[in-house]
């Protein structure tokens, strides 16, 4: 019996289904597998009545036997229960089998369509669900739906026997049959309050659970500073603490657990009780014979299983049906980004124009109104201001990441929105704060837009950025496996891979989000010698945090809620001592080498209107 | 006797040769509750094949020439008090078995916790904090489920299958025939089920694991995939893996499919019946006699549906505490050293020719420096270099393998580790606080500080102003209520912890990163105020900071490369020149650096 009584929270791109939609949609998946599913149907019914003979036939064998001790008739019925064993495991074998084979295939049909339909989501939905939670969607649900299944297939081949078996039972004698079903509400009942009880006792106890999971990870987390200061001894005593608790709320639970099937076992025990008093009485009235009475004996232990699956089903039938819900709901998501048409960019010269551009993320808060940039192929642009003014919006824009609701955004003079993405991204390098590694080599990561690249060509590259010296810091060189997520490597480290990766892709258009996180100064400069040679014949448009960045761009633009404050280049717009020489003052001033505590202030003239204050990133 | 960072007086010892033998001395820990549930267990399988017995003596009865309803009726009676008493016995069993297998699970966490707590650094790097807790957790928890309803449930099941063999063979030992032929029939047929069904359930379990693993690889590198146009890329491989996991998931159903044992069940019914019949018809056998002995053929059933679970969990849980002894056993390098050297310090620190390696992987060669009391050395070099390394062989969170770390003219190795880590304080790059208050974690550094010195320490660390700017000020829970601290915040709360021990060393990863000048300028102010009058090994990505230190080692690849002034590597190490290289304004020339003044 399965108590799965996880916690399941609905999403916002969550719709409700009619259970006639849901049918239809599940009924769709399982069309191509309708003969195999027919077949399976009627293994179901055969193999429910040949688990109800068996018992019916050893019955008969027990009245031959109290009757006329006829040996023929003897043998002829263990033949028969011989060909029902028989029988009932080669049905069961051939059900099995065939629900695996359906299952499977519908499943893997399921898994391929939701996952079409994550890969076809723009980046809102990506920024609005964890990683986790899709991916739970996915092969979670999916794999939920499909325990469904074959759950509802094992149940139904249990009430079967039940319906026959108590079909049969009313047949011979009424009065005990009704006897023998007194067990069936009490084992219901029992099974149902025990499952209301136990999701109480299991949520107390995960919680307990949960603290002593807590204060093994801090401990573990904080392992060093509680070496640097020899403080063990107190977070031990702490630990005892939560330990003792959660042994305590454990113990209740297992209680509540251990309880059940005594209990249980005790009902179907006063069952028999009563069959065997009832019973017998009746055989002496001669209502019924002796075999018969050995079967309603039997009935009561062929009734407790089905019984107590039966009360633990509903809940589990329901939250596959949820499950298979999340499932379509992904599937049949509104995509967001409307392309007006499928153009292929063979070339990019990379000259990009925002005319008159509105955007939101959502309803409450405009990022960018109207707003118009032109930037010429070839430029490099330092984008600065505070978090929230829309810097890294632009870039995303570009990438077509998100749809935007009024205005133009033109590449070479092109609708963004007639192109075929595919092919227009091919020409844009995007290298985020922190750059994504997948599993693999670091040559791997580097050839990751290039699958084709040989690996002469990705040492070339690699050894372009930086000067190359950065691959003897690897442990391996090229051949250095990144580990999950690129977790084996810095974060200086992962920068440089992905600025190799948009070397030999060779884009038009890179996007560069500088890491606000430091990095050592060696790799920084590396980074910066990577970057110089990266940004060369390309437009770059870069968001900025760093002050030698900054000052190398050809162009800088102050942006504050989305609009331009100010342009220009470094020496210039100091000069100009306006919003810019305001937001040196406030992010670049430390970062000169010659920056001590409170110095190294520019004079302002202009105060920059409506000033945040400031939030780190 | 080994060696710990860390013990307790009067912990319980267990014996950690093997799985068995550790969970066999966790249990034998509590021997009542032992007694109980086996004691238990065995009375309530005899209680239990009482039934089919009491079951054969009502048939009897009834079909006897002159059947009375009384003694049916007593008959009737004595099973409602057997079923009751069963039912009696069934809890106390279960319950002493709960108490058993809580109480190990307990034990056998804080045993783990201690250990983890006693091991050295180096062990604690090596192992990934998601990997600790999934023993803490998930192994720990495996173990009770072994205990209970595993181990409990295979005594259970084992006894019962004896016993009602015994009173098979007590109804007529020849009824013994086909039960036994049974027995080991079920036993052979289990073990191939076993054996073939093991392997795919495994892969399947991996294939599932891998399925995930690279799903949740192509949604977090959703930008990386879009932008590079690789979204058919990432179907076909996410395809392949589904597909896989179609196949074994078939394959898995096949062999579910192919268990014997039920076939084996009824062959042994037919079997049975027809023994018994004969026996009748000779004779030799009553009716009630072949009821009960049906009867107690339908007991074998619950062997039969239940032994795979168990043997299942059994095996998870001897897997599980296989994991926990792999860490049990590590050996830790370093001990408390309680004899040692102890002195107040006057943070005099010499690297006298120093190697350490990582396993087999050189982290440091041959390193000397020489810091006098009170100067700061800034370290610079790559990642990998082997910077925080070298600041963590000060405190002897590693040991070295060649040379020599004198503190105050005394080998670290001689100094007790108490007064070692008494007088040097880390504040590492990864700030770690704990989830309790501001108090609290600054206090965290000093047993029974008073409120007065943590606050005159966060004063000094430039934290008093943002403490007191929360509701409940030094009382502030971090991380409850959506109280969550910046990285400036963070720094000065470990800066104040430093100040409060009043180290006389200390060893300064700051490569936190400021997003502005003004938490700049309050940290470096909380630094400065840190660095007065202590020996600082100081590693920074803050070129300003490495510009003003008293020192300079520029490390690479292990090695110190050159050491000296700022301005003597300007002028001499090309390395050195680099890092400062993009800081020149356009077309200066190269010594003169930016001076934008105020």
């Amino acid at each position: 019996m399965g108590f799965v009584m996880d916690g399941l929270d609905p999403e916002p791109y969550d719709r409700a289904y009619s259970d006639h939609q849901l049918v239809r949609r599940i009924a769709g998946y399982f069309r191509d597998k309708l003969p195999l599913i027919g077949l399976v149907a009627v293994i179901i019914v055969l193999n429910s009545i040949m688990d109800t003979v068996l018992p019916i036939l050893i019955s008969g064998g027990i009245d031959t036997l109290a009757k006329g001790q006829n040996v023929t008739g003897a043998g002829l019925l263990i033949g028969g229960i011989l060909l029902a064993g028989a029988l009932s495991w080669t049905f069961n074998y051939g059900r099995q089998r065939l629900t695996a084979q359906a299952v499977g295939d519908v499943v893997l049909q399921l898994r391929a369509d939701v996952f079409a339909g994550v890969l076809g989501r723009d980046l809102s939905f990506y920024d609005e669900y964890r990683s986790g939670k899709i991916v739970s969607r996915v092969t979670g649900d999916t794999e939920d739906f499909s325990n469904v299944v074959t759950l509802s297939l094992n149940l139904i081949s249990q009430s079967l026997l039940l319906v026959i078996l108590t079909g049969v039972l009313l047949v011979i004698n009424l009065r005990l049959t009704l006897l023998a079903l007194i067990i069936a509400p009490i084992i219901m009942l029992c099974a149902l309050g025990f499952r209301r009880i136990a999701r109480l006792t299991i949520q107390r106890s995960r919680r307990a659970g949960a603290t002593v999971n807590a204060a093994v990870q801090e401990a573990m987390s904080g392992i060093t500073v509680a070496k640097n200061f020899r403080q063990e001894g107190r977070i031990y005593s702490e630990f005892r603490n939560v330990n003792e608790q959660s042994y305590a709320m454990n113990l209740r639970s297992g209680f509540v657990f251990s309880s059940i099937f005594p209990l249980l076992v005790t009902v179907a025990g006063l069952g028999t009780t009563v069959v065997v008093f009832f019973g017998g009485g009746a055989v002496l009235d001669g209502q019924v014979s002796a075999g018969q009475w050995y079967l309603f004996v039997q009935a009561i232990s062929l009734f407790w299983f089905p019984l107590t699956s039966l009360a633990s089903f509903w809940s589990q039938f329901q939250q596959g049906l949820a499950a298979g819900e999340r499932v379509f709901a992904l599937i049949d998501a509104e995509p967001r980004l409307h392309q007006t048409g499928h153009e292929p960019v063979p070339t990019l010269a990379g000259r990009i124009e925002f005319r008159d551009l509105t955007f939101r993320y959502n309803d409450q808060e405009t990022v960018l109104a109207d707003f118009n940039l032109t930037i010429p192929a070839g430029q490099t642009v330092a984008l600065v201001g505070h978090t929230g003014a829309g810097k890294s919006t632009l870039g995303k824009l570009v990438a077509r990441f998100y749809e935007y609701q009024a205005g133009e955004l033109l590449i070479d003079g092109r609708d963004i929105r007639s192109f075929d993405l595919p092919t227009y991204r091919r020409h844009l390098g995007v290298v985020p704060q922190v750059p994504f590694l997948f599993s693999g080599t670091v040559a791997d990561n580097i050839r990751y837009a290039q699958p084709t690249a040989s690996d002469a060509q990705v040492a070339t590259v690699a050894a372009q950025v930086g000067g190359g010296d950065w691959l003897a810091a690897l442990p391996s060189g090229l051949a250095t496996d990144v580990g999950e997520g690129g977790r084996g490597l810095s974060l200086g480290q992962r920068q440089l891979i992905a600025l190799a990766r948009v070397l030999l892709q060779d884009p038009a258009i890179l996007i560069l989000d500088e890491a606000t996180a430091s990095v050592d100064p060696l790799t920084e400069a590396q980074i910066q010698e990577g970057l110089d040679l990266l940004r060369h014949g390309r437009t770059a448009i870069i968001i900025a945090h760093r002050l030698s960045t900054i000052r190398d761009a050809d162009r800088i633009i102050v942006l504050d809620h989305g609009h331009i404050l100010e342009e220009g280049t470094h020496d210039g717009l100091m000069a100009q001592a306006g919003p810019y020489a305001h937001l040196y003052n406030t992010y670049f001033r430390h970062q000169s080498p010659d920056y001590q505590p409170g110095s190294g202030f520019v004079p302002v003239r202009v105060p920059l209107p409506a000033l945040a204050a400031e939030q780190p990133a | 006797m080994e060696r710990r960072e860390f013990t307790v007086a009067d912990a319980a010892r267990y014996d950690q040769r093997s799985p068995v033998r550790w969970i066999a001395m966790h249990l034998l820990r509590y021997k009542r509750f032992l007694a109980v549930s086996m004691g238990g267990t065995l009375l309530l399988n005899v209680l239990a094949a009482l039934q089919p017995t009491l079951i054969g003596s009502a048939f009897s009865e009834v079909l006897r020439p002159q059947p009375s309803r009384d003694a049916l009726a007593r008959i009737a009676l004595t099973m409602l008090g057997l079923v009751l008493g069963t039912g009696l016995v069934d809890i106390i069993r279960a319950y002493a078995g709960e108490f058993l297998a809580k109480r190990v699970e307990r034990d056998a966490r804080d045993e783990l916790y201690r250990s983890l707590l006693g091991k050295s650094q180096t062990f604690h790097n090596r192992q990934r904090v998601g990997d600790i807790m999934a023993r803490a957790a998930g192994d720990v928890t495996q173990i009770e489920s072994m205990i209970m309803p595993g181990l409990d449930t295979l005594f259970d099941s084992f006894t019962s299958l004896i016993i009602t063999l015994l009173f098979i063979g007590l109804l007529k030992p020849e009824l013994l025939l086909t039960p036994l032929v049974f027995t080991v029939l079920f036993g052979l047929a289990l073990r191939h089920y076993v054996n073939h069904l093991r392997p795919v359930a495994g892969a399947m379990r991996e294939q599932f694991g891998t399925l995930n693993a690279g799903l949740t690889e192509t949604v977090t590198g959703i930008e990386v995939v879009k932008t590079s146009a690789q979204e058919d890329q990432e179907r076909a491989k996410f395809l392949t893996a589904a597909r896989r996991y179609r196949d074994l998931f078939v394959q898995n159903g096949a062999v579910q499919a192919r268990y014997l044992p039920p076939l084996l069940l009824s062959a042994a019914m037919a079997g049975a019946f027809l023994h018994g019949a004969w026996l009748l018809t000779q004779g030799r056998l009553s009716l009630g006699a072949l009821v009960t002995y049906l009867a107690l053929m339908g007991n074998l059933r619950f062997a039969v549906g239940i032994s795979i679970w168990t043997f299942n969990l059994a095996q998870l849980g001897l897997a599980a505490a296989e994991r926990i002894l792999t860490l049990l056993r590590e050996e830790t390098e370093l001990d408390e050293n309680r004899a040692g050297h102890s002195a107040p310090m006057r943070g005099e620190i010499v690297f006298d020719h120093v190697t350490f390696r990582y396993g087999n992987t050189p982290i440091l060669t041959d390193v000397s420096f020489r810091a006098a009391p009170g100067q700061t050395v800034a370290i610079v070099g790559q990642t990998g270099s082997g910077k925080s390394t070298l600041t963590k062989l000060v405190n002897r969170i590693y040991d070295i393998e060649s040379g020599r770390i004198l503190i105050d003219g005394t080998d670290v190795r001689e100094w007790s580790l108490d007064s070692l880590r008494g007088q040097v304080s880390t504040i590492e790059q990864d700030i770690v606080l704990f989830s309790r208050s501001i108090a609290e974690n600054i206090g965290f550094s000093r047993a029974g500080a008073s409120e007065a010195a943590i606050e005159a320490a966060a004063a000094d660390a430039q934290a008093d102003g943002f403490i007191r700017g929360f509701k409940d000020g030094y009382a502030t829970v971090i991380g409850e209520r959506g109280v969550t601290l910046s990285g400036g915040q963070r720094q000065r709360l470990a800066i104040a912890r430093a100040l409060l021990t009043d180290p006389r060393i200390l060893i300064l990863d700051d490569s936190t990163s400021a997003v502005d000048s003004a938490t700049e300028d309050l940290i470096q102010a909380a630094i400065r105020r840190l660095l007065q009058g202590r020996t600082t090994l100081l590693i920074t990505h803050r070129l300003s900071q490495i510009r003003w230190a008293d020192q300079v080692l520029v490390l690479q690849g292990g090695r110190v490369v050159d050491q000296g002034t700022h301005d003597e590597l300007l002028a001499r190490c090309d390395l050195y020149r680099r890092i400062f290289a993009h800081h020149r304004p356009a077309g200066a020339p190269a010594p003169e650096l930016v001076a934008i003044g105020g």
